[in-house]
């Protein structure tokens, strides 16, 4: 019960920002930037094990960007050039140009190479068809849904995939499904195709929205457990709960990634045992309300250690 | 018909060119440079907007809003009475802003945007417009911990907006815009937003405009004439059934005309942009028209936004020949 992971992203070390820099001007060679982009995912790999998670991420070190990523090695897009997302950061939008497809697997060999390295579970990840649909512009498909569902189909194979190389978790990345609730039939639509058949634990990640017009339909997303962005809205949406009981297991997020500040153990203590009053604790999971890689390495590890223990005292107090 | 935009152009180019504001950012952060060195690069930066939408043959143009980090907090970092929170999403887009929180009375205590103004109409030979985020669109993407009553709060943010549209008055500023997208996410509230502008714009000589998008004005056409400002300017793009709405009733006032879609990469050609020019043509005289994409520019990337408006130009110089305006 009461299970520590993460989101996915992990901060990326200096050397791996610089190594970008250099191959994004062709001073390296891309064997070169993999090479680093290993080093760096085995560091995450052992910092995760020394912290004591349970089930372990890749840390998407590879990853430019959770849309640009899967843009760069499919076919029918291209990237259209920085856009600002908030503050100073930009991301490399994608513009979808033809029809979008799979060229082949796309995270299955950092998988197999992350979960080469530790006994512990890592979860299979990539960002789910709503959010591609969404986070990139559409200059061919006539309507948003014909777009989805192309993503979908593709995406279904890559879930396959990290299936059959053994993942026992899959987990589909859709930040942007509360962007419009009207369209929230649509998300349900695309992941339905995606998860279609799997076996492995299935896991939506959803952050930054007004929950309160997607909720209870959020529940009907066609996945074993949603990870929800709590702590940076002062857990607010456990007032919804209480009203509709949450019906899967509930990634619970305990941490602000968007705050430099670091979470006392009894905030985040506090906020684990608010949830524990409206969902047991079996269908609980605890991580971050989203992805790490904003903050700075260190933060991350001071942030992560406080979750941890923090479920550890809760677990105690529990027994 | 002039041509226009309506608010923020993307701040950074994409290589070759270098990202210069965002450089200075990350820099600003880590504590290399100082405040004023990051303020000489917004000033470089924001000329530099000011270049290439005179290039693109844009006439009245803004001063890219550089300096906003988005459309909220830059004006409630300015009015006494509001911390700044966590990020949010901004609308249906996936870009986020920092929620401002009213803690208590808010008062205006000097002016936010008319030094920006005066910067920007120096090192421009076209007329620069101001932009205001609305008071009633404040409001609404702000969080309420004082007054905890909406029409108090709008009315509040009425007051201090109108102090500083006076000080931009006062620096001779040929424009002033109020953009007002989230009362389309709430029509009822069309006679707060009403009441809101009329105090703003009730002691003001210059010229007024009021920008309704990301969707049509079904339910307020016609009262939205009612609204004491000399433009109105709407969607057509996401609110593309605008052209529809507008046939129930002469429209009485200058038409801020947003035709080119700031949120979509997908280029328009010179021959819609004719058309549909030829389309208003039928309900609004050209002579109170001006074009522009139906919302700010910074959604895009900086080289597509000037290709979009360059086709902006070209379309309303055809446009032009094509029906004798
Ligand atoms: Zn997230």
């Amino acid at each position: 019960m009461l299970e520590t992971t993460t989101i996915g992203s992990f901060p990326k070390p200096d050397y791996i920002k610089k190594a970008r820099g250099q191959f994004a001007r062709g001073e390296i060679s891309r064997e070169a930037l993999k090479e680093l982009e290993k080093k760096a995912t085995e560091e995450v790999i052992r910092t995760q094990e020394k912290l004591g998670l349970d089930i372990l991420v890749d840390g998407e070190i590879y990853r430019g960007d959770m849309t640009t990523y899967f843009a760069e090695l499919m076919e029918g897009l291209e990237i259209s050039g920085l856009v600002r997302s908030y503050g100073n950061r930009y991301y490399r939008k994608p513009v979808v140009s033809g029809p979008v497809k799979r060229r082949g697997p796309m995270t299955v060999d950092w998988f197999l190479y992350a979960q080469g390295l530790t006994k512990k579970p890592v979860k299979g990840m990539f960002t789910g068809p709503y959010t591609m649909t969404d986070w990139s512009f559409n200059e061919h498909y006539p309507t948003r849904r014909d777009l989805v569902l192309d993503f979908a189909h593709q995406l279904h194979e890559e879930a396959l995939d990290l299936e059959k190389a053994g993942a026992q978790y899959i987990q589909i990345d859709e930040p942007a499904i509360s962007t419009r609730p009207d369209e929230i039939d649509l998300a349900i639509e695309g992941l339905q195709i995606v998860t279609e058949g799997l076996r492995a634990k299935t896991i939506t990640h959803i952050c930054y929205g007004d929950f309160e017009k997607v909720y209870p339909r959020i529940l009907d997303l066609p996945v074993d457990q949603i990870a929800l962005e709590m702590s940076n809205s002062g857990y607010d949406l456990l007032r919804l709960i209480e009203k509709h009981p949450f019906t899967k297991e509930l990634g619970l997020g305990a941490l602000d990634v968007h705050s430099h500040v670091i979470e006392t153990k009894e905030k985040v203590k506090e906020g684990i045992k608010q949830a524990l009053e409206v969902i047991p604790p079996e269908r609980i999971v605890v991580n971050p309300d989203c992805g790490l890689k904003t903050r700075t390495p260190e933060e991350a590890i001071e942030k992560l250690k406080v979750m941890v223990e923090a479920v550890g005292e809760v677990r105690a107090e529990l027994n | 018909m002039i041509t226009t935009v309506i608010g923020n152009y993307p701040k950074i180019p994409n290589r070759p060119r270098p990202a210069k504001l965002r450089n200075a950012i990350t820099r600003f952060d880590s504590g290399e440079i100082t405040l004023k060195d990051l303020k000489g690069v917004e000033d470089e930066v924001t000329l530099e907007v000011i270049e290439e939408q005179i290039d693109a043959g844009v006439e009245l143009i803004t001063d890219g809003m550089i300096r906003w980090e988005d459309g909220q907090t830059y004006l409630a970092r300015g009015i006494q009475g509001f911390s700044i929170n966590g990020l949010i999403r901004y609308f249906d887009t996936n870009t986020y802003y920092r929620q401002p929180v009213v803690e208590g009375d808010l008062e205006w205590v000097g002016p936010i945007t008319a030094r920006d103004y005066e910067f920007a109409q120096k090192g421009s030979k076209s007329p620069v417009k101001a932009v205001l985020t609305g008071p009633y669109t404040l409001a609404l993407l702000s969080k309420d911990e004082h007054y905890r009553d909406r029409k108090r709060l709008v009315m509040a943010l009425a007051k201090s907006l109108s102090k500083e549209a006076k000080a931009l008055e006062e620096r001779g500023v040929p424009w002033i815009q109020i953009d007002e997208p989230a009362l389309l996410l709430n029509k009822e509230d069309f006679p707060l937003v009403l009441e809101a502008i009329g105090e703003i714009t009730q002691d003001l000589q210059v010229k007024s405009a009021l920008f309704l998008y990301y969707d049509d004005i079904e339910g307020l056409y016609p009262q939205i004439l009612q609204l004491p400002v000399d433009l109105i300017g709407l969607d057509f793009v996401m609110g593309e059934k605008n052209f529809e709405i507008l046939r129930k009733a002469p429209f009485t006032k200058s038409l801020g005309f947003g035709i080119i879609d700031a949120r979509n990469t997908k280029r328009e050609t010179v021959e819609e942009i004719v058309e549909k020019i030829g389309k208003i043509r039928e309900i609004v005289p050209l002579d109170r028209i001006h074009v522009s994409p139906n919302c700010g520019l910074e959604f895009l990337p900086r080289e597509v936004a000037y290709e979009k408006l360059v086709l902006m130009v070209k379309g309303v110089n055809k446009a032009k020949e094509v029906y004798h305006a």
